[in-house]
């Protein structure tokens, strides 16, 4: 469940890092250019050497500025890009929670239809509740009974849909 | 469902999954490395103790800019200096249990504003003592030095109050510069103490940024 999340946040993390790299290089390097500059000004202002320097040592604090603001930018939507998520995986656990509520599954169905949403088997789920085989058959045959769904894959299907559907009606109204 | 937010022990619903930004990190490392670097392996006065000097300047300027602009845990207004809120952890600490905080706790905080108080006294007064010349300029005249024309020496060494404001610098930038190794040692013991109180490994968020829950 965690894997997708951590791949998808490793390439920003590696990209912010790289920024705040070469913004560190960045920094020291028009420290010596601006140190370097100035006593060149000191020295004889009006050398177009001189002049030509301070050009640099503007157009390199700029850059810092601007990668100053980008690093933070980054940062900033790194971090709204993972509450979102968060947000949006405790919005699923808790539409599947209202859903069971209002299909009205005993404890025990609930426990068994969460794990068949995950993706486990009959024999799995009987090895992890110690329960009977027929037992688990059973109890997914009531869920899929008050549910409305005709066997598993409808039945895990019902909540994709749910999530898609927002999606689809946004595609179809945009033309 | 509940897999996913609990276990994680003490301290995962106030601590930030990702507790400190690239830049925050970077800076961090970097400085130590320099204090290090500077404080007890490279010869003082030479060309590369003043390069490191410089881009200390460069990464405190940095830091401190990110301490207005930067995410909500590394600005000033998540860790103000404290001293009453500070004690008040010491105490707790001691007792073992010392709260979760979402940047620096109230000490670490006085420590990290006491390290940037050093590091610009330290650089600052390594500025006065080289006369703020750069380490480009400084390696230039040792090599005109080396090669016979002393007339660098010459103009270096202008007046008696020059003199005397120099002496002032280098009495000031040694002590600095031992009070920063000291901090440091300090840091590294408060960060193992408050590791083990909180039970949770300080240095990873330092090192790695986040870890996944």
């Amino acid at each position: 469940m965690s894997a997708p999340r951590a791949d998808l946040s490793t390439g920003g993390r590696r990209q912010s890092l790289a920024l705040a790299l070469f913004l560190v290089l960045q920094v020291t390097a028009a420290v010596f250019f601006v140190g370097d500059a100035l006593a060149d000004f000191a020295a004889g202002p009006d050398e177009p050497h001189s002049l030509f320097e301070g050009l640099v040592a503007i157009a390199l604090i700029l850059s810092v500025v601007t990668g100053f603001f980008q690093l933070r930018h980054a940062v900033g939507r790194m971090r709204a890009q993972e509450r979102a998520l968060d947000t949006a995986r405790g919005e699923l656990a808790r539409v599947i929670d209202a859903q069971f509520s209002g299909w009205g599954l005993t404890p025990a169905e609930r426990d068994v239809g969460l794990l068949a949403l995950k993706g486990l088997d009959v024999a799995e789920i009987a090895d992890l509740r110690n329960a009977a085989h027929g037992t688990v058959r059973a109890q997914l045959t009531r869920i899929y009974a008050k549910a409305g769904v005709s066997g598993r894959a409808q039945f895990a299907s019902w909540f994709v849909e749910d999530l898609l559907q927002p999606r689809d009606t946004d595609a179809a109204r945009q033309p | 469902m509940t897999d996913s937010t609990a276990g994680t022990g003490t301290g995962g619903a106030i601590a930030p999954p990702d507790p400190w930004d690239p830049l925050v990190r970077v800076t961090h490392w970097a400085i130590a490395a320099a204090v290090l670097a500077n404080g007890l392996f490279v010869k003082p006065g030479g060309t590369v103790h003043v390069w490191i000097g410089w881009t200390v300047l460069a990464l405190l300027a940095l830091r401190l800019a990110w301490g207005f602009v930067g995410p909500e845990e590394a600005r000033f207004t998540a860790f103000p200096p404290a001293p009453r809120a500070a004690l008040a952890h010491l105490r707790s600490l001691f007792r073992g249990r010392p709260k979760e905080h979402r940047s620096h706790n109230p000490l670490g905080a006085l420590m990290v504003y006491a390290f940037w108080a050093a590091l610009a006294g330290v650089t600052l007064t390594g500025l006065v003592m080289t006369d703020a010349r750069s380490p480009v300029t400084i390696a230039e005249e040792k090599a005109a030095v080396a090669a016979g024309d002393w007339s660098v020496l010459a103009n270096a060494g202008d007046g008696e109050k020059n003199e005397a404001m120099k002496d002032a610098a280098k009495e000031v930038h040694e002590i600095m510069a031992n009070l920063l190794l000291i901090l440091a040692a300090l840091h590294v013991a408060g960060v193992a103490i408050e590791s083990r109180a909180l039970k949770r490994n300080l240095v990873r968020p330092m090192l790695t940024g986040p870890q996944k829950r």
